[in-house]
């Protein structure tokens, strides 16, 4: 009896063993692995090249495409970035016209505003490329998706912080940019809307400038001087604190200043308490997101949603070496070990 | 007459290092399906899409009966006379339908109601766990019997724990077989091959301790009960089990053994996620890749530490006892949770792995010492009860390990909660977050080792007490054997 059961457990032993091996070798056959690969080129256009925000977010793209092409052995993914230096709608233009004489599966774009990128958007897509925008959307283009911020929930989210830090009552300013750029105007929207819910807090203007840190630090001096009254900043962008030119023109604790973006040039302030909160914005993730929702769209012709909203992160000092920290990790340079070790 | 004797094994006590082996592939097998179901159940939400909520019914409900069959299959064991042994059969028969029952239970396809998948699923789950008890409980009672010798004991029970790792290493490897897309067209499908593979393992396996091993323990005569009426033997039955489960609780060198595993054992496991959280948002900013290399990695000097930490801590068992090898390996693993305080270093991530030796040496020790401790707490019941119970002693103890590991998860959602750790925040948690994390992290593992220790160093069988109650057993044996060849 014993031996029979061990006659059969030998056999049993063979047949597993036949299974491993048979299904090692279906695994092992790389030559006919590789004919099978698909390869997929997203062209990644941002504004501009210089700006750090992007190359964190170009990080993301390429981490998410060497992940997917690791995770999934049929293809192989690959950005092609395309970004001009600086902002400058002809310049995304061309690098569209570009990727498509090459040759590309699809294109992720951060939109300069105006008609001719609508158009040149809608007439690679009727070319059979897909375009997905982040950061700055073309709502009225065929772009099949976009991945960034709620720009109306962002100035909401401002105004709700200025109002809990000022008590509900005084006088604030908008900081707003560039008058023209349809994300700031519906951050500025999203604030003026909201500032309706705080009846004791008033607005004494919404100031705008050109997008430079020169222009825009001048630009809450002036302000600053011309209303002894104000308690308090919104800004819809951080332009003033990408240097430290401000350090030691404002006081810290005199105003409650809440600010959009938390980039590295800003930690300082935070630190000193010049400003109170920064809205983060995850912009490795307009990278990585977006770089998984083309994949789901072309390769597993899953259904997107047009639109999906990044969640920001409030920064204030309490989490100010996690933000730093995360800064380093979406590939942010120059974060110093003070802040590191938070 | 103070002078210590070296304690040489018995030529009749010694193990074959085959019958070791075999033994030790049951651990692997019993390892393997415990946390093969675990994993694996990852599918069900990402290849099957049920509800979170359900899956988290499914995994609970399974393991209530789980906990209530558990003692029962031990008392079972415990009174079952058959010519192939108390052990055997159940072992044998139960590796087979566990391994069935597991193959069958993930042939699983999309596109049906999500209800459909959860009463199939949870229907699968009672019968897995029915017969994963049928195989488990007594395999684990048989290692307690299978040599009467004091330092023999913790050698089987090295070479069980030792093999049962292999389950652990190869845990790693499920998703990527399952999400294979060269072989299978999704998870699913990958789950239910993989599903297959994993039960045929398990039958093969599983039945060479039930072929290969004999049982040393045969019960007297005297023990063998006359037939009866199905109702009284029933209502006997009952009570014999409420009083034999009454008398193992009572049991304090018994309990002295749970309470060093449960602390031991769970809070290692509770801090788990910790460890995780701290390693991939605090030390690697967020950034997920570098953490799950760390984490990687941590794993792999973890296992092979383990690995390590059992041949030595069998070693030094046989050199200083159990009780000593016991707080000596508790002591490493202390030392490694204290030093997870200095090694959480954003400046230098690779130090996340330094604690990772010192913290497998009490984790490798705890089963190794364990099983052997319970063995001579089985020999000194038997002294004072006459009855030998291994199976209920084994059933029991690793009732309080589930149960254990069971709290431990939901304490651990609950003290993540307490943090303050908020998912959308990723690595740019708070300062006071991170601060809280650092401390469960720290102070639970260490404060349950000095527990441990504490709770073992009042263990009361030494070598020599050991020693004087095999003899008084043995003496014992003879003349009831004696008794039954005049008769």
């Amino acid at each position: 009896m014993v031996k029979y059961i061990q006659k059969t457990l030998s056999l049993l032993w063979i047949l597993s063993l036949s299974i491993v091996v048979l299904n090692c070798g279906k695994s092992d056959n790389s030559s006919e692995s590789k004919k099978n690969v698909r390869k997929i080129k997203i062209t990644m256009i941002a504004k501009s090249s210089k700006n750090p925000v992007f190359l964190s977010a170009k990080q993301g793209a390429e981490q998410a495409a060497k992940a997917l092409s690791k995770k999934h052995s049929k293809f192989d993914v690959i950005i092609d970035w395309k970004t001009p230096p600086n902002e400058n709608e002809n310049a995304q233009v061309d690098s569209i016209r570009k990727a498509v004489t090459e040759g590309t599966d699809a294109i992720l774009i951060s939109c300069s505003d105006g008609p001719i990128l609508t158009e040149t958007i809608n007439q690679t897509v009727a070319d059979g490329i897909p375009v997905m925008t982040f950061d700055s959307d073309l709502p009225e283009s065929k772009r099949f998706a976009f991945y960034g911020a709620n720009d109306m929930e962002v100035g909401a989210t401002l105004m709700d912080k200025i109002a809990e830090l000022i008590g509900k009552k005084g006088q604030i300013a908008i900081l707003g940019g560039n008058q023209d750029a349809p994300n700031l105007q519906n951050r500025v929207a999203g604030v003026r809307k909201t500032s309706g819910n705080y009846p004791d807090i008033q607005i004494v203007g919404e100031y705008y400038h050109a997008e430079t840190t020169e222009d825009a630090a001048a630009k809450v001096l002036q302000v600053n001087a011309e209303n002894p009254q104000l308690t308090g900043w919104v800004m819809v962008g951080g332009w003033p604190f990408f240097d430290d030119k401000l350090m030691d023109k404002i006081e810290p604790g005199k105003y409650q200043i809440v600010v959009v973006d938390a980039l590295p040039e800003q930690l300082p302030y935070l630190e000193k308490e010049i400003i109170q909160m920064c809205l983060g914005q995850p912009l490795f993730k307009w990278g990585e997101v977006s770089v998984q929702q083309i994949i789901d769209y072309i390769a597993f012709e899953k259904e997107i949603e047009p639109i999906k909203n990044m969640q920001l992160i409030q920064v204030t000092t309490a989490n100010l070496g996690g933000w730093a920290r995360q800064l380093r990790a979406w590939g942010f340079e120059g974060l110093t070990k003070h802040y590191l070790t938070m | 007459m103070s002078t210590k004797k070296a304690h040489v094994t018995a030529a009749a006590d010694r193990i074959p290092w085959l019958e070791k082996i075999a033994y030790g592939l049951g651990n692997t097998v019993n390892n393997l399906l415990g946390a093969a179901i675990g994993y694996m159940s990852i599918v069900l939400n990402v290849g099957l899409g049920i509800d979170p909520v359900l899956i988290g019914t499914l995994q609970a409900i399974p393991r209530f009966t789980d906990s209530l069959t558990d003692p029962v299959m031990g008392y079972l064991s415990d009174n079952t006379h058959s010519r192939f042994g108390r052990r055997r059969p159940y072992i044998f028969v139960g590796a087979i339908l566990v391994g069935i029952t597991f193959a069958f239970m993930w042939q699983l396809k999309p596109g049906l109601s999500q209800m459909f998948y959860f009463w199939y699923f949870l229907v699968g789950s009672i019968i897995f766990y029915l017969f994963y008890t049928m195989f488990a409980t007594p395999y684990v009672a048989l290692g307690y019997e299978l040599t009467s010798d004091y330092h023999e004991r913790t050698r089987l029970m090295g070479v069980q724990n030792f093999m049962g790792q292999f389950a652990w290493i190869s845990l790693p490897w499920f998703y990527a077989f399952m999400e294979n897309d060269r072989l299978f067209t999704d998870a699913v499908q990958g789950a239910r091959v993989l599903a297959i593979l994993i039960g045929i393992i398990v039958i093969v396996l599983g039945v060479i301790p039930a072929i290969f091993i004999k049982e040393r323990y045969v019960a007297p005569e005297t023990e063998k009960k006359e037939k009866q009426s199905l109702m009284k033997g029933l209502s006997e039955n009952v009570s014999a089990f409420f009083k034999g489960l009454v008398l193992t609780l009572k049991r304090k060198e018994f309990l002295k053994l749970c309470i060093g595993t449960f602390f031991l054992f769970n809070s290692i496991q509770l801090v788990g996620a910790f460890s995780s959280y701290i390693t991939i948002f605090y030390v690697s900013g967020g950034n997920t890749n570098m953490g799950a290399k760390y984490m990687g990695l941590f794993g792999t000097i973890n296992t092979l530490s383990t690995l390590a930490a059992i041949a030595g801590v069998t070693w030094i068992s046989s050199k200083i006892g159990k009780r000593r090898a016991f707080m000596v390996a508790t002591s490493a693993t202390l030392i490694g949770s204290l030093l997870k305080w200095f090694c959480y270093d954003p400046m230098a991530p690779w130090k996340v792995l330094l604690p990772a030796p010192f913290i497998a040496i009490g984790m490798g020790g705890l089963f190794t010492l364990m099983g052997s401790m319970i063995a001579d707490v089985c020999d000194l019941d038997e002294l004072e009860t006459g009855e030998r119970r291994e199976g209920m002693f084994g059933a029991i103890y690793w009732w309080m390990v589930k149960l254990g590991l069971s709290l431990a998860f939901a304490l651990s959602g609950f003290l993540l909660k307490w943090t303050g750790y908020n998912v959308v925040f990723g690595g740019a948690q708070s300062a006071e977050t991170f601060m809280k994390m650092r401390l469960v992290d720290v102070i639970v593992p260490s404060s349950a080792c000095i527990i441990a220790i504490l709770a073992v160093y009042r263990y009361k069988l030494t070598e020599a007490k050991s020693l004087e109650i095999r003899e008084q057993l043995d003496l014992r044996h003879a003349s009831l054997n004696e008794g039954i060849t005049t008769n």
